[in-house]
């Protein structure tokens, strides 16, 4: 029996973002297990608490009716997540994303996903303003929130209180 | 045919969504969770209801939410329960509104949820995982027909008792 997520799937030169599906979790749980996930709620060695993970990443879309998307290079295989994100208890709407390997890290991929994700966020679902929470000690991010023309909003609330709120431009692609 | 609404008497079965969280955080942060793994904050028990929806995606079957035809109100959940780290397959179930519990409500739902998890989904046997001074599910679980299954495994850390289902055969 099979029971599917309902959402759109966006495309890019190089990208297809699709809706997270179960195959998804041997390579979610591998990227749980190692450091990279440490921005984004890891490491989790435990498989079992993975999967719950997993399972409310998922369960993000019925319950919002939108949420993150998988980045599919073609292969099928997931290289990480993108999109909006809403969880109960955050101050305000998020953009995330995560690659989970270090050799998709810096080929762009998360800044040409955002050439797609913008115009679903602005056009389809309608936000007027979006904001990526990130640690202090996420260079990486910090780099790609900066990449997209986002800016340090110092008065903007995180989730946590050490975030920090960078606030992407409303309405289309900075170049 | 899978179905993905059971009816019963006075209830309706449907797949968990939006409609349910309010009732949903609201039992996750209560002391009615407690055998249940809660009581949990806000942010944990939104992310317990979403596992539960997405739960539905990764393994095709889930929990239920039970509605009452009378009031329109998710008065619990009741279903099929399988994450990656569970030794079998569960039947499991929380009554989330205190005022429909001594009405068999409980026992109305989990009997329609094992007739579909044998009929439709074909298991051959089910369990459930339930805490040791959780007197209210072993008095359900008995009602249910299922006994003590000592030398069954047992998921995850805390100790728990397993009761096993009579198997389908046994039911018709």
């Amino acid at each position: 029996m099979t029971v599917t997520l309902t959402g759109p799937t966006l495309t890019t030169e190089r990208l297809t973002l699709r809706l997270p599906q179960a195959s998804d979790f041997e390579t979610l749980a591998a990227f749980f297990e190692t450091d990279r996930s440490k921005f984004v709620g890891g490491p989790e060695r435990d498989r079992g608490k993975s999967w719950r993970i997993f399972g409310h990443i998922v369960g993000h879309w019925p319950l919002r009716g939108w949420g993150s998307f998988v980045i599919d290079l073609g292969d099928g295989k997931p290289a990480g997540m993108v999109g909006p994100w809403f969880p109960e208890g955050w101050p305000e709407r998020e953009i995330g994303w995560s690659l989970w390997s270090q050799e998709h890290e810096g080929n762009g991929y998360i800044v040409e996903a955002m050439s797609a994700i913008y115009p679903y966020i602005w056009n389809d679902l309608g936000w007027d303003t979006a904001v990526s929470n990130i640690e202090p000690d996420n260079a990486a991010s910090i780099r790609t929130a900066e990449r997209l023309g986002a800016t340090l909003d110092p008065n903007a609330e995180g989730p946590d209180e050490t975030d920090l709120v960078y606030r992407h431009k409303p309405g289309g692609y900075p170049k | 045919m899978t179905s993905l609404l059971l009816t019963t008497e006075r209830l309706i079965l449907r797949k968990p969504d939006a409609r349910d969280t309010e009732a949903a955080i609201a039992f996750m942060t209560s002391e009615r969770a407690r055998h249940v793994g809660g009581p949990l904050d806000e942010r944990q028990a939104w992310r317990a209801h979403a596992k539960m929806v997405g739960h539905w995606v990764l393994r095709g079957f889930g929990l239920f939410s039970v509605v009452d035809k009378a009031t329109d109100r998710t008065v619990g959940i009741s279903g099929a329960y399988y994450p990656i780290d569970w030794p079998e397959k569960e039947l499991g179930w929380h009554i989330w509104d205190p005022a429909c519990e001594g009405k068999g409500i409980a026992y109305e739902a989990a009997l329609a949820a094992r007739r579909w998890a044998y009929e439709d989904l074909g298991w051959t046997t089910a369990v459930s995982y339930i805490a040791p001074e959780n007197d209210r599910s072993i008095a359900l679980a008995k009602r249910l027909g299922a006994t003590l299954d000592e030398d069954a495994d047992r998921p995850g850390h805390s100790p728990c008792l397993v009761y096993r289902h009579p198997a389908p055969e046994a039911l018709s």
